[in-house]
């Protein structure tokens, strides 16, 4: 079996005799769950839409006016460039390299562990910056209890940020599972591999939520 | 793959139409519909995709030859625990957790505690022990 079928071949650890080449059901598991979830923020953006229709045009814009554009986009870039690192490190999970080469300043030779630290490091940065963005907001005013407006902001952001800090925690238990085997192998690798399908996918529901709630308020 | 494959895929267009003419219907005024439906094509669509590229990475199954026979596909389907009762432990701290929601958070705070060694255990049940590699 090829070095990077992993994605899309089921594992085949040497005591078992896999005849079939078949899709790997973890992999598969991982986006039919992640379909249910694309409709889990379907019901989000449904309740902020029928809010937004419902609610006298100036007392929105009044709330929405509060929002932090500057902050919010520094947040969004480095949470869409984590996608790219998370990436990386899947590149380097499917060459079976859990580790770095060479120094830790020559990122070109880095391998999962070091890519997916950094991941991390992008998403604490996002949350942290999320939290500093709430704190600004209650200060403002804007409390999930204060308006309509508070409410859907709070509950879309907040369930996007509940879905971040479950990908760092899943991070966190892939970083474990490679440092628990000796031999980084199939079952590392997928594990890397679906994280990352749960990474880019919360990634793009931000890129929406970003663009309806700061750019189209 | 063809057919499973066409099976999600082809659904994104139906519900993407069927979101376009509820949202003329009611006038635009309602957004759940207008929303919710295209999204659904959206569902079927990750899936559809997903399966269309890796048809295209992966040799064509028994399943897919019209002439195939059942001991073809003879085999192992993936790598599953034989027997483990990590997900047991995982649903029922879950449970405690959705209790403590309900009852109080002294609860949620031992649901967490369970809910942390049940995903440990869960996660590394075959990293560890017998099953260290």
């Amino acid at each position: 079996m090829a070095v990077v079928s992993t994605a899309t071949a089921a594992a085949n650890p040497t005591h078992q005799h896999v005849t079939v080449n078949r899709p790997n059901p973890v992999s598969v598991g991982t986006i039919v769950w992640l379909a249910s979830e694309l409709m889990f923020f379907a019901a989000l953006f449904a309740m902020y839409f029928t809010v937004r229709q419902t609610m006298p045009a100036e007392e929105w814009a009044a709330q929405a006016d509060k929002l932090n554009i500057t902050f919010s986009t520094i947040n969004t870039i480095v949470l869409v460039l984590s996608s790219f690192t998370c990436q990386w490190a899947v590149f380097k999970a499917e060459q079976f390299k859990p580790s770095r080469s060479g120094k830790l300043y020559q990122f070109w030779t880095w391998g999962m562990h070091e890519w997916l630290t950094m991941t991390y490091v992008m998403g604490a940065f996002f949350i942290g910056g999320q939290i500093f963005e709430y704190a600004e907001l209650v200060e403002h005013g804007l409390t999930i209890s204060s308006s309509a407006y508070g409410s859907v902001f709070y509950l879309t952001t907040g369930f996007h940020g509940l879905h971040v800090t479950g990908g760092l925690i899943a991070f966190l238990f892939v970083l474990g599972r490679s440092f628990a085997a000796k031999r980084f192998g199939h079952h590392e690798a997928t594990t890397t591999i679906v994280t990352s399908y749960y990474w880019h996918f919360v990634d793009v529901v931000w890129i929406a939520l970003f663009a309806v709630i700061y750019l189209l308020q | 793959m063809k057919i499973e494959t066409r099976l999600f895929l082809w659904g994104t267009p139906l519900f993407v139409l069927a979101g376009v003419v509820y949202g003329f219907m009611t006038d635009w005024t309602e957004p759940v519909g207008y929303l919710g439906m295209p999204l659904v094509g959206g569902l079927v669509a990750m899936i559809g995709a997903y399966l269309g590229l890796t048809a295209r990475r992966i040799d064509a199954r028994p399943e897919d030859d019209p002439n195939g026979n059942i001991e073809d596909a003879a085999g192992d389907q993936g790598v599953y625990a034989p027997w483990s009762w990590w997900p047991l432990a995982i649903a029922g701290s879950a449970a405690i957790c959705f209790l403590g929601l309900a009852v109080g958070w002294w609860v949620f705070y031992i649901g967490f505690c369970v809910s942390v060694i049940a995903l440990v255990g869960w996660v590394f049940e075959y990293s560890r022990g017998i099953h260290s590699h």
